[in-house]
């Protein structure tokens, strides 16, 4: 993945490489190269591109964000009344709201708001 | 060590007796602490052996560069090149975690991360640390986090308070997330492995005492890509959420 290993277009000869041999050396390698990146890429599959770290930490998340999103709207609606004294509403409402920002949370996460720029509402 | 019940492997025992007392609770060096001072020592003794500097690298070197050059690459993805300032914290919070997950794994061990009071205040101080530099940094313009972009008024004042209790839910998930993989992953193969003993023990029922043996080696396999992939997970997500910190805009 890493591209390390590109080819720099004009300083491939060096100062005044002196050896004809060096050039050929030199692009018999970068083919060789090219097919073993190739071979790799072939060898990943279909896989290869689906199984990158980031996505499983996405998988991970999805369902942990849903709860704590409600777990989270439940606690703080049972902080509000005990503080507050709004028994029961606080903790109905929020614990709507935190349905609410759970299901936010995932949209968000799955990239479902970036995908579509303006909400079709707006 | 045997664990007669899967939640015992939790218990918080006192090695020494109370050293003082905060408030009236006595405070001991108990095996939490006792494996948090070993995996802070490990970590401690690999860095300085591994970072010796030698231009060709050796094995362990080679581990710590890795160790480096993934967490950078992770952080600069996740916040930026300004994130990088935070490189340090990232790291140490992702070695500690990876540390304790995978020390946690070794029989008879003790797994610091399965305790909630842990991971909360490491996800708590991370949020703490978010908000605090977010609002070192902009100042009140920081709440613009909460405003999210291109939506009709009505729905504004909604979403905003929406957006705040999902901002306040992500310590919880952060800390929730981490401490039930642990949990839930060591409570499994403890009942697996009890049912190896009680098979084993119970005449006939000896001759398939093998297959949960099977499933528990099976299980070890799982709790090792688990803790490693939670403690990606931890790093990756506080990387995202200072990078909140560095850029408010949606």
């Amino acid at each position: 993945m890493a591209p390390e290993d590109e080819p720099s277009p004009s300083g491939s000869a060096g100062p005044g490489s002196p050896d004809p041999d060096f050039d050929r050396r030199l692009a018999a390698f970068r083919t060789q190269i090219e097919r073993a990146e190739r071979g790799e890429k072939q060898a990943g599959g279909s896989r290869g591109e689906r199984a990158s770290p980031a996505s499983l930490v996405g998988a991970l998340r999805l369902s942990s964000e849903f709860i704590a999103g409600i777990l989270g709207g439940a606690g703080l609606g049972w902080l509000c009344d005990h503080f507050l004294g709004t028994s029961p509403w606080g903790l109905i409402v929020l614990l709507l709201l935190g349905f609410v920002a759970g299901v936010y949370n995932v949209m968000r996460d799955s990239g479902f708001l970036d995908a579509g720029g303006s909400p079709p509402a707006g | 060590m045997v664990h007669a019940d899967p939640i015992s492997q939790f218990d918080i025992v006192g090695i020494s007796g109370p050293l003082f007392r905060v408030g009236g609770a006595p405070v001991a060096f108990t095996n939490s602490a006792l494996l948090m001072a070993i995996i802070v020592g490990l970590i401690v003794a690999f860095m300085l052996v591994a970072t010796r500097g030698s231009m060709v690298p050796g094995r362990l070197q080679s581990a710590a560069e890795l160790f480096y050059e993934f967490t950078a690459q992770t952080v600069r993805e996740s916040a930026g090149n300004e994130g990088m300032r935070f490189f340090p914290f990232v790291f140490t919070v992702f070695i500690f975690v990876l540390c304790s997950n995978v020390l946690g794994i070794i029989p008879g061990s003790f797994t610091v991360t399965g305790q909630i009071v842990i991971t909360a205040a490491l996800a708590g101080f991370i949020i703490l640390m978010v908000v605090f530099y977010g609002f070192y940094k902009h100042g009140l313009g920081w709440l613009r986090l909460f405003v999210p972009p291109d939506v009709p008024g009505w729905l504004l004042p909604m979403l905003v308070f929406v957006e705040v209790v999902s901002f306040w839910t992500r310590p919880i998930s952060l800390s929730v997330r981490l401490f039930a993989n642990m949990l839930g992953g060591h409570m499994a193969m403890s009942i697996f492995a009890y049912f190896v003993a009680a098979l084993l023990f119970g005449g006939v029922w000896a001759v398939i005492s093998p297959f949960p043996l099977l499933l528990v080696v099976a299980l070890v396999a799982l709790e090792l890509l688990v803790a490693v992939l939670q403690a990606y997970v931890f790093a990756i997500l506080t990387a995202l959420y200072l990078n909140d910190a560095l850029h408010p805009h949606h």
